[in-house]
């Protein structure tokens, strides 16, 4: 009786399976370096792919410790997808040599880097580590603006329809839906931020410097003295005399940040200290692109008008 | 499986190749009492690595390579001065004030280098994982040169080590050998350190030499047991991490103790009868 019972579900469970493959298989398989990337392959992938993301969204990108999970996901992807400025650069090429998947590597039309093509900021005229943590190509937070995502997410929609052609008509009609919704969004969020033009605001790392252009603010002091260099007494002094001086009233700050520092700067400024996260699902009620960006220009906003208004420094 | 197999190869044939030669050092280490000579001079090789990384050179460079084993040497040389002397001073509080000093150098020397805590992580728990073939293969040949230097000589490092009067009677120049045994243990723990880190490395040197303590008593037992430990618990770690997706190095680390844990625990068991 037992034993009829043990075949029984074997075979049950080698149907499931089977039933399941064919459907596995016709699903691109989608790895991303960061949760940005994922929420955008999400949108325009839509039922087509199955994402997965390396990085928490939690978690510094520059830094990502490695999982036996992240070979075997890299192993098995038919599409990498990387921002490609250098800011993973740290973590990603060991694991896609340990993948051992020829699919993916550096060069091929299945490893995407959405910065190609796109004229990053800040590019080093000389490169010296005295600098700080810099990168050759320029600055690598190129998706806090808008527009740099509605370019990544063209790149991403074309090597999904070059690697499944057959649906390459889906993909096309799922990103024309999400650049519609950019532009639609992006007046609103840039009346949003009008009356804050030229604004200054505290960051903790150089991560903003495109969503500041965007939207017409100043996000150029920071808490670290160097980029990836932790904050010392001496600059600290230094930026809360400026953030006097020049009255500014918010800090940003995200997840993998050392809020501490953030915390101590703003209790002896009296700023106020906003939360902020450069990757979907970094902050609450965030889980896609355009979610995000619409409550980092809520709060920002938010925040810029209840500080600026109650204070009045002497210049 | 071969999925499996495909992304644990390197890591486990790291964990099957290199601890050999730890284990036989580290059944040195522990009857000599120097228990935690490897972290200082493991933590000295980091702040080698540190002083290179500063100065603009690449985790890979040979200057850093240069510049870890500079360190390195400095360091045997400093413990072999300190052999116990007299009993005013404990060596293991010199061994301590190493450690110590050096981590506290690192970390002043890194405070100014971007990627500064990452690196002092990964001299922590190291990158077992991504290792690569290449520097597998060249860390097997240097520890098969290294133990064949302990073969040959391997009389005179026992005395060194187990029976120090004997040795200084039969005109034994301890300093020399000591300074000999520094140098090449140095060379060993700085080596592994970067693949595995310094957690790693200390487990596979203490771990397996105290199991092997507690049942055997020649060196040959003694090594027979260490072996067969670290080799289980290596491949215990390494699926433990594949299964379960956890840091592989952290993974090993805590199967040796559990080995430790179940090898005490059969003793204790045994006498009880």
């Amino acid at each position: 009786m037992n034993k009829k019972l043990t075949i029984y579900r074997t075979l049950l469970t080698l149907a499931v399976f089977l039933a399941l493959v064919p459907c596995s298989h016709a699903k691109l398989s989608v790895v991303c370096t960061t949760a940005d990337f994922g929420a955008i392959a999400r949108d325009i992938g839509g039922d087509l792919v199955a994402v997965s993301v390396l990085a928490k969204p939690t978690e510094d990108p520059h830094f990502v410790d490695a999982k036996p999970s992240y070979i075997s996901k890299l192993a098995r992807a038919d599409v990498l997808i990387e921002g490609g400025a250098e800011l993973e650069t740290g973590w990603l090429p060991p694991l896609i040599d340990g993948s051992r998947n020829t699919k993916i590597e550096s060069g091929k039309p299945s490893h995407v880097m959405c910065a190609e093509g796109l004229a990053l900021l800040e590019v080093p005229t000389t490169l010296d580590r005295s600098q700080g943590d810099i990168h050759a190509m320029g600055n690598p937070h190129f998706m806090t603006d808008p527009l740099n995502a509605r370019y990544a997410a063209q790149r991403i929609a074309a090597a999904f329809s070059a690697v499944d052609a057959q649906n390459s008509a889906a993909y096309r009609q799922k990103l024309e839906v999400f650049l519609q919704r950019v532009d639609k969004k992006l007046p609103e969020w840039k009346k949003q931020m009008e009356p804050f033009q030229g604004r200054r605001v505290v960051a903790y790392h150089n991560s903003w410097l495109y969503f500041a252009n965007r939207f017409g603010v100043k996000i150029d002091l920071f808490l670290e003295p160097k980029p990836g260099i932790p904050p010392t007494p001496a600059h600290l002094a230094e930026v809360m005399t400026t953030m006097k001086t020049d009255n500014i009233t918010v800090i940003i700050i995200e997840p993998y940040e050392n809020r501490k520092t953030a915390e101590a700067v703003s209790a002896k400024t009296g700023a106020s200290l906003v939360n902020f996260s450069q990757y979907p699902g970094g902050i609450k009620d965030a889980d896609g692109y355009i979610e995000l960006i619409d409550t980092l220009v809520n709060t920002l906003a938010a925040a810029l008008k209840t500080s600026g208004a109650s204070k009045e420094y002497p210049k | 499986m071969s999925e499996a197999f495909q992304i644990m190869m390197w890591p486990l044939l790291a964990c099957l190749l290199l601890p050999g030669l730890l284990v036989y050092l580290g059944l040195h280490i522990v009857r000599r009492e120097i228990i935690f000579v490897d972290l200082a001079l493991a933590q000295v090789a980091a702040l080698g690595i540190c002083m290179a990384i500063l100065l603009g050179h690449d985790a890979h460079d040979w200057q850093t390579t240069a510049w870890s084993g500079g360190f390195t040497f400095a360091g045997a040389a400093l413990l072999t001065l300190t052999r116990p002397s007299g009993k005013r001073v404990p060596q293991e509080a010199l061994i301590g004030i190493v450690y110590v000093v050096a981590a506290a150098a690192s970390f002043l020397l890194l405070s100014r280098s971007p990627e500064g805590n990452e690196e002092l992580r990964r001299t922590l728990v190291g990158e077992i994982l991504l290792v690569q073939p290449g520097e597998v293969l060249r860390t097997f040949a240097m520890f098969t040169a290294i133990g064949i230097v302990h073969l040959i000589f391997r009389r005179k490092f026992w005395l060194l080590s187990f029976a120090p009067e004997q040795g200084e009677s039969e005109g034994l120049r301890l300093w020399l050998w000591d300074f000999l045994f520094y140098v090449l243990f140095g060379i060993a723990v700085t080596s592994f350190v970067r693949m595995g880190g310094v957690l790693l490395v200390f487990s596979y040197l203490i771990i397996p030499a105290v199991c092997a303590n507690i049942f055997a008593t020649t060196m040959r037992t003694r090594l027979a047991v260490g072996w067969v430990v670290a080799t289980l618990s290596s491949v215990a770690g390494l699926y433990a991490s594949y299964r379960l997706d956890l840091p592989t190095g952290a993974a090993i680390v805590c199967a040796l103790g559990l080995a430790l844990l179940l090898t005490s625990s059969v003793r204790i068991f045994h006498n009880s009868k």
